[in-house]
């Protein structure tokens, strides 16, 4: 399976603050995987970079084996679409109005809209079943609903590579279970995931794959070898006793999401 | 998923495609066009008729197709030399100052952004009445120097503001009334204090009373040809900016991740607004609030997306300035009124009222 996204030796510093130093991380066609650590450790710097946002001081992104700043920006654009954790949109815009704006990285200037941008905005809407609400204006919406909205801006992309940064951050439970079921979804339809994610119950029900960022450094494994006490009392700060009731506590809502 | 499904979902897709027809869209945007520009025609016709001297439109009409040239010489000099290049004047300068607003509001992302109420005029006001009063007979690169300098100015300032206002990748309505005030009532003294160095010249009073407070009357016809240059370039080149400003609305990142190079379009914006402010102050002068009432308008009828916005608040722009300016000469006539009056009239509440509304939304 080819290498969708790669790291190679990238060191990041945001002034004296380092950052990462010679990070090496890779992500395959087909894989979700899930980024986890502190607050302030790097998850959203890493995906930034690996969306062309934030140029590393040191060592290249590669996307499909393409180095990214070699790439124009609209070839990456129509590679790689990042989900930011925020959204804020000045104007009254309408749900269709925003994800057709998923379109430009597809369109030159003065040039319409056309018949295959119309497909591409209404199958990200359907993907994401927002259909009902694409004259809505963005704003009224609720958050699992922005939430979405989001994620279809992405879809109508077209990308290989989706990034998500906190993707159910201030959900109720119930609208992050619909919006981790829509990311399955998506991913068995062929959209490679990664998320930079803090809640470890959707860590767990959702994500394969789990990179820890950790003082400068990035390890990454399965799910099961990541997830241990032992590991994420060190990654965060924790006793070992401490960690172990959070993973169970993950592991119970993880099932019993899955029992619903 | 199963094959059937996946087909399923592709009929569903493909069903809801056909439903949105785009020919339609554009059809739509291409009719509200057409039909604006066929009113600022009869508009423009209309606003030739009325003055101090009233004329049928018949006569209006004889004079245009040139017919009974040697009984109304008079009419022809009314028509040619005063109100057409007048009526002419004040849809160039609402159309540049709309324009402006549009982008303006689409860098800052923020509705209250208009040149009049950041600065951008006051800065090319300045620069003209330098051009004016200091050198009147200087031209750089071959352009008058009042334009030329109302370019320069009007780009400084606004390099300027946007340095003040920005906050971490937003522009907070705070920051950015603060900086426009401040540059607006520094840059409206030093515009009075040049003119003061010469209070003795018609030129210096003809500014002190009525180009400061907004007019487009005794405009020549080389002066709107020079403006309608910088409208006509200001306007296409603001036509290729707008798939770019729905998506810098949505913030640097995401306009980046959507392939635009966000640094070099604002630039862009930068410059062809200012370039659309220093036309507008050139032969209108400050003009207040028509850059923030028109397009506000346009958005609550055809929505915020700038590929329809722009074009209509253009025109709606133009024929707004027109009606405007239509009354400020009637309104007591014989004598007339700075159409920034009217403007203010209007524009002030507008304001007020966007402020009010959206103080919550950006924890004013």
């Amino acid at each position: 399976m080819r290498t969708l996204l790669e790291l190679r030796d990238i060191t990041f510093s945001y002034g004296p603050q380092a950052i990462f130093d010679e990070v090496s991380f890779g992500v395959k066609e087909g894989e979700r995987l899930a980024i986890i650590g502190r607050n302030g450790s790097g998850k959203t710097t890493l995906l930034r970079m690996a969306a062309g946002l934030l140029a590393p001081q040191q060592g290249t992104v590669f996307l499909d084996e393409c180095a990214l700043k070699k790439m124009r920006k609209r070839s990456i654009a129509q590679f790689v679409a990042f989900v930011p954790q925020q959204l804020f949109v000045p104007f009254e815009f309408t749900v269709e109005q925003l994800v057709s704006q998923g379109r430009t990285p597809y369109l030159r200037a003065l040039h319409n809209l056309r018949t295959e941008d119309y497909a591409a905005i209404t199958e990200a809407m359907s993907r994401t079943q927002i259909t009902h609400l694409r004259h809505r204006i963005f704003n009224q919406l609720s958050g699992g609903e922005q939430q979405r909205v989001k994620i279809a801006i992405a879809l109508a992309q077209q990308p290989k590579l989706l990034l998500l940064d906190e993707p159910t951050q201030h959900l109720d439970i119930g609208r992050q279970a619909e919006i981790l079921e829509l990311l399955l979804k998506l991913n068995r339809e062929g959209v490679t995931i990664v998320a930079a994610i803090h809640d470890l119950h959707a860590v767990q029900q959702a994500f394969p794959k789990v990179a820890l960022v950790h003082e400068q450094r990035v390890v990454q494994g399965t799910a099961s070898t990541m997830l241990r006490p032992e590991l994420l009392a060190q990654a965060f700060g924790l006793s070992s006793h401490a960690a172990l009731p959070i993973l169970r506590q993950a592991e119970y809502f993880s099932s019993e999401v899955e029992h619903i | 998923m199963s094959r059937e499904s996946q087909l399923e979902v592709q009929e569903t897709y493909e069903r809801e495609a056909a439903a949105v027809n785009p020919q339609s869209r554009t059809g739509s945007l291409l009719a509200i066009v057409i039909g604006l520009c066929l009113l600022l025609v009869v508009e423009i016709f209309l606003a030739t008729c009325i003055g101090a001297v009233s004329m049928k439109p018949a006569t209006v009409a004889s004079v245009f197709l040139n017919r009974h040239a040697e009984a109304l010489q008079t009419e022809k000099t009314i028509v040619f030399q005063i109100r057409l290049p007048r009526v002419l004047a004040a849809a160039l300068v609402g159309c540049a100052l709309s324009i402006a607003g549009v982008l303006f509001q689409g860098l800052f992302r923020n509705p209250m952004a208009d040149p009049y109420v950041i600065g951008t005029q006051g800065g090319a006001a300045l620069g003209a009445t330098i051009g004016v009063v200091l050198m009147p007979h200087v031209s750089l690169l071959g352009f008058g120097a009042t334009a030329s300098l109302a370019f320069c100015f009007s780009l400084l300032t606004m390099v300027a503001v946007y340095w003040l206002a920005r906050v971490g990748g937003r522009t907070p309505i705070v920051t950015l009334l603060l900086a426009g005030l401040a540059l607006s009532t520094m840059l409206s003294y030093s515009t009075t204090f040049v003119v003061l160095l010469h209070p003795e010249s018609d030129v210096a009073i003809r500014l002190l009373t009525t180009w400061l407070h907004g007019a487009v009357s005794n405009t020549e016809w080389s002066q709107i040809a020079l403006v309608a240059v910088m409208v006509g370039v200001g306007a296409l080149l603001s036509l290729l900016l707008t798939r770019s400003l729905n998506a810098l609305c949505l913030g640097d990142d995401y306009a980046q991740q959507l392939g635009i190079r966000v640094e070099l379009l604002r630039a862009s914006i930068i410059v062809v607004g200012s370039l659309l402010t220093a036309a507008a102050v050139a032969i209108g002068g400050l003009i207040g609030f028509v850059g923030l009432v028109i397009p506000h308008l346009v958005r609550l009828l055809v929505g915020p997306d700038h590929v329809r916005l722009l074009p209509i608040a253009g025109l709606a722009g133009a024929v707004f300035l027109i009606l405007a300016d239509t009354l400020a000469r009637t309104v007591l006539s014989p004598s007339e009124l700075p159409v920034g009056i009217l403007t203010a009239f209007v524009g002030g509440p507008v304001f007020l009222f966007l402020l009010r509304r959206n103080k919550r939304e950006y924890a004013l």
